[in-house]
């Protein structure tokens, strides 16, 4: 449905998007996921062709797209990290006017906006000016301009940035309500929780180029790190740690404030070696946590630096 | 579409209360108070009679016929002078530094005047003796010439004077200070429409908000929209004109000429003046809005001020020593022409400043149309 | 004193949208401080008029009305066209033009009615003289005609030139009259009414606004410093703020115009504009406890000093202003501290006689900056009781 190829934007002497390729099939929802600055806006912006780029072929619905591309427009839903909205109009007029710029016909627009102001639950609403709104609710507003003339593709930019955690669900709900309407979603963030739950495929951003991507699965495969253990840990010195770290399957052991965090590659095991260590050497120890790994750790992995600082 | 984005960008224009306030009920209320501090301005100004007094030299010879003649003006409801008589030339010394009196004649061969600056009413009264004693010089030359003179009505003519001249007018109408200072605040309420221009081009240009980039983003041409909008924005600005003229024309009885029309067609062309200003501005300097407003308001006010608005001698000054600068002045501009229409009786200078504003609106247009027909830009 | 020292940074950090009115008002008083002669004239000077002299006949008597009406004023070079003559009149090239009918002197001499056509810029002073001058030749030279039978056009035409000759010796007592009087000065401190309350307005509401947002005011409240103390510090910055503008404003006329400085009048002039200052300040707060955004207050500060300084005549002399206009505008204060600085300058004695009218007019600003403040406060207390 997106096909971008090869996309090379600069700003002066900073590479914002470094040859840049995604691929986004239809009925998906895509997730673009990258620390703040990895280029997820600048790709966006470039797609829905606001940004002259140097290099690169993007194509939206197989027809190369440019600012005149109307037919492919009208089936673009957008949705800007900020709120875009006018003051001076009211809920239900903001819905109606950027409703109004894809859909002439009155009656079928009237049924669009009123399904897209149940659709956010702003009902109580439609009389209200933006400025009068809480965050979330205007977060919500800037959602269904985006969505009101159901778009095939949605394009949402950090729709969740500042929101609360209770209108963020009801955001995230609401999006995955639209994908199983029949819309395909692009979905960008810094969240990785929200991507996890959310997105069957991802690219992982960094600096202007994908560094990975594919089904979290696929994603969390191609790391070592297959398990990550915490273990409330008593006392313990530096000879027996490192002959933890010697154990087979342990890519790491580190002790921090009575925790042995161990993390261990993908073959089972490891944790069932590291406990007999422990009872061997009669070491105490209380709670035993395990996790599989998260997008966070592939994003570590790869780059070497956390998601978020 | 173009209906719906002309309809919905009215209305949110229309709802920006401060926009409303500054371009049309600002205005409104400066028309008034100028009418308030001008009324009074274009009235014949009552003469008050001056306070003046008389030193007798002691010689009759001159005193007699001149005090005669002071007595004869100071007499009546429309006395020229509230004449006194002073015993010495120390007592009116002292009436003239207490400000009981303006100024003091002494009488003799030649009369003086002892006054304690030089405003209007010491010249009046030096006009008096002047007039006094050209006629005396006359009155005596004509004596000798000849002496039967005196016996056939000399001094009876000489008393029935005459006006030898008439005012007539050297157009329709008479130059009238007053009227060029609502002139100016027609044309400054124009200049303050830009505003409406700016706020078009904040809506439509993407790198300016986000808005405008969620508007390029739908299948609609962005040129087409910016002229529904600006459409919009031209509609309310005319129409808050339009009122102004309404009210200072029958609410002030402000007197625009004969030419009705030409006074709306220029209503309009200093409003598609002032909201291309506004765009064009708003296009060029595209960091924040704070500065755009600043540019708008300087140009705005700096302009009227130029053309006479806080001080009516800065026109005349401008057109004396810059004239350039006059023709530059988009303010004024509209405001001689509205003056044109009111002086002239061609159309030949209306058409002039007419064509200049032409000109400034091709201009302001063209630039901004080169601005924004861009859609795609180089950063966000 | 941090409430003190926060004002003070708000006052600096809009210094700009202050500083646009100071600069214009000092664009205008730079001007007319060029424009108006520096030096009071010792001399007695009669302003002449710019006139255009188009005469369609040239009899020796035109010729020597001519020469007469050019002592008197400054005649202008002006070809006969409508266009020209009109564009002459509306960029006061000219302010009187004088047209002499042909046949004019014929009828004239004969005792006939004709008249000369003048076209000139309304209330002009200086055109009254020309309508004297003018009178008093062509009166003259009827009389001549009349009882010197036989003198021919010639003749005349010196005798009137012999008659007419000489001027009034007049005699100025410069010491008589007030410095000030009709002064830069006096038309500085006028203005200065504009801009001291546009700058007052504009400076302490907006600074007052920030203090009064619902979240600094609880937020205030819930600290250690008592309601009292924050109050005074907020007076005392913007006394601050408000004798700094007096001072820097006063100081510009010091530069401008350093003759007035050692005069009585002066003093009478910097005690009245202080006066004034307080007033308009106390004027500031009071709407800023009224207003609820900063939009509304540079409309109010608009509409309030281009209001109050239009009809109380700041820039329009109050002697020309309608009487009901000046019984509106004695409401505000701007009325009382016009009329008391218009007084002030004409003043030459310093005796309570002479004082007592302008110092009247200083009591009622001082009752209105009363005014003021004691509505502020009940407004304020009313407000804080339904928080």
């Amino acid at each position: 449905m997106i096909h971008v190829k090869n996309l090379l934007k600069r700003y002066g002497d900073l590479v914002a998007l470094d040859h840049l390729s995604l691929d986004i099939k239809e009925g998906e929802i895509f997730g673009l996921l990258g620390p703040n600055g990895s280029g997820k806006s600048t790709a966006i912006n470039c797609i829905l062709s606001l940004l002259s780029f140097d290099k690169g072929e993007i194509e939206i619905f197989g027809k190369k797209m440019t600012p005149d591309a109307y037919e492919s427009k009208r089936n673009i839903g957008i949705v800007m990290q900020n709120v875009a909205v006018f003051d001076e109009l009211t809920v239900y007029e903001n819905i109606d006017y950027f409703c109004g710029l894809y859909v002439h016909d009155k009656s079928e627009r009237k049924r669009l906006v009123e399904e897209a102001i149940d659709f956010v639950e702003l009902g109580n609403f439609k009389k209200f000016h933006p400025k009068k709104l809480s965050g979330g609710l205007l977060r919500r507003l800037n959602i269904a301009c985006g969505i009101a003339h159901r778009p095939k593709l949605i394009i949402l930019d950090e729709p969740t940035v500042a929101v609360d955690p209770q209108s963020r669900n009801k955001i995230l709900e609401g999006i995955a309500r639209l994908n199983k309407q029949g819309a395909t979603i692009v979905y960008t963030s810094h969240y990785m929780e929200e991507v996890e739950q959310l997105c069957s495929r991802i690219a992982i951003l960094d600096k202007g180029r994908v560094i990975a991507s594919g089904t979290q699965e696929e994603l969390k495969a191609m790391i070592t790190l297959g398990e990550k253990i915490t273990i409330e840990a008593f006392s313990i010195n530096e000879q027996e740690l490192q002959q933890l770290r010697e154990l087979p399957g342990v890519l790491s052991v580190q002790w921090i404030e009575k925790r042995l965090v161990i993390k261990s590659g993908k073959k089972a095991g490891s944790l069932e070696a590291v406990l007999d260590f422990l009872k061997t050497h009669e070491i105490g120890f209380g709670r035993i946590y395990s996790e599989l790994p998260t997008l966070n750790d592939v994003f570590l992995e790869i780059t070497g630096k956390q998601l978020r600082d | 579409m173009f209906a719906h984005i002309f309809f919905y960008r009215f209305k949110c224009l229309i709802r920006d209360k401060q926009l409303v306030f500054w371009t049309l009920l600002f205005p409104i209320l400066l028309g008034t108070f100028f009418y308030m501090a001008f009324s009074n301005l274009n009235d014949e100004e009552s003469f008050h009679p001056i306070h003046a007094a008389v030193v007798p030299s002691g010689n009759s010879h001159y005193d007699a016929s001149f005090v005669e003649v002071l007595r004869s003006v100071s007499k009546g409801k429309n006395r020229l002078f509230t004449m006194k008589t002073a015993a010495s030339q120390a007592e009116a010394d002292r009436w003239l530094k207490a400000g009981k009196i303006d100024g003091y004649f002494s009488s003799g061969e030649t009369i003086q005047l002892t006054v304690n600056e030089s405003g209007l009413n010491q010249s009046i009264m030096k006009s008096f003796v002047d007039q006094y004693r050209t006629n005396s010089a006359a009155v005596a030359q004509i004596a000798k010439d000849n002496p039967n003179a005196l016996q056939n009505g000399l001094l009876q003519d000489l008393s029935d004077r005459r006006s030898y001249v008439k005012e007539v007018s050297g157009s329709g109408a008479e130059p009238n200070n007053v009227l060029n200072y609502f002139y100016v605040l027609i044309a400054m309420a124009c200049l303050y429409g830009s505003f409406w221009g700016s706020k078009e081009i904040m809506d439509i240009q993407a790198d300016q908000t986000e808005r405008a980039a969620r508007i390029n983003t739908a299948p609609i041409h962005k040129l087409k929209a910016f002229i529904a909008g600006s459409l919009a924005a031209l509609l309310i600005l005319f129409t808050e004109i339009l009122i102004l003229l309404a009210y200072l024309r029958f609410g002030l009885k402000i007197d625009f000429g004969p030419r009705a029309g030409f006074v709306v067609l220029t209503a309009l062309l200093g409003s598609i003046l002032g909201i291309s200003f506004g765009a064009f501005i708003s296009a060029v300097v595209k960091a924040g809005e704070g500065l755009k407003i600043a540019c708008l308001i300087f140009v705005t006010m700096a302009g009227s001020f130029l053309s006479g608005m806080m001080y009516q001698n800065m026109k005349y000054i401008v057109s004396q020593h810059v004239p350039l600068l006059s023709w530059l002045n988009p303010v004024n501009l509209l405001t001689d022409a509205f003056y044109a229409l009111y002086y002239y009786d061609n159309l030949y200078r209306f058409a002039l400043n007419a064509g200049m504003m032409v000109l400034f609106i091709i201009v302001f247009c063209a630039g901004t149309y080169l601005i924004i027909r861009r859609r795609k830009y180089a950063r966000l | 004193m941090p409430v003190f020292k926060v004002c003070l940074k708000i006052f600096r950090k809009n210094w700009l949208s202050v500083s646009i009115y100071i600069v214009i008002f000092l664009a205008i008083a730079l001007l007319i401080s060029a424009t108006s002669v520096s030096e009071r004239p010792t001399t007695f000077s009669q302003k002449k008029a710019r006139v255009a002299f188009i005469a369609e006949e040239q009899t020796p008597l035109v010729k020597g009305f001519r020469k007469e009406l050019s002592r008197s004023t400054t005649i202008v070079a002006l070809p006969d066209q409508s266009e020209k003559l009109q564009d002459a009149l509306y960029f006061r090239q000219v302010t009187y033009i004088l047209r002499i009918p042909k046949g004019f002197t014929e009828s004239v001499l004969s005792g006939g009615k004709m008249q000369l056509e003048k076209t000139v810029v309304p209330n002009s002073i200086e055109n009254t003289y020309v309508d004297l001058n003018v009178d008093q030749y062509w009166n003259l030279a009827r009389l001549y005609a009349a009882h010197d039978p036989g003198i021919s056009q010639n003749g005349l035409a010196s005798r009137l030139r012999a008659n007419l000759s000489g001027t009034t010796p007049v005699v100025m007592k410069t010491e008589n009259a007030a410095k000030t009087s009709d002064s830069f000065s006096m038309f500085y401190f006028n203005f200065l009414a504009y801009t001291l309350s546009a700058v007052l307005i504009m400076g302490i509401s907006t600074a007052m606004m920030v203090f009064r947002r619902r979240d600094l005011r609880m937020r205030h409240y819930c600290s250690p410093l008592k309601q009292a103390n924050v109050t005074m510090q907020l007076l005392a910055a913007n006394l601050l703020f408000a004798g700094a503008s007096w001072a820097v404003l006063v100081g510009f006329c010091f530069l401008l115009d350093p003759q007035s400085i050692v005069t009585m009048n002066m003093l009478y002039f910097l005690i009245n504009s202080l006066l004034f200052t307080g007033c308009i300040a106390s004027l500031s707060y009071l709407i800023s406890t009224v207003l609820k955004s900063l939009n509304a207050v540079s409309a109010v500060c608009n509409l309030i000093t281009l209001g109050t300084c239009f009809i109380s005549g700041v820039f329009v002399p109050q002697e020309f202003l309608n009487s009901t206009v000046l019984k509106i505008a004695s409401f505000t204060p701007t009325y009382w501290y016009v009329q008391a600085n218009t007084r002030i300058a004409k003043l030459t004695h310093f005796s309570w006689d002479h004082l007592a009218p302008s110092l009247y007019s200083m009591l009622i600003m001082l009752a209105f900056t009363g005014a003021f403040i004691a509505i502020a406060l009940v407004i304020g207390r009313r407000q804080q009781a339904t928080n």
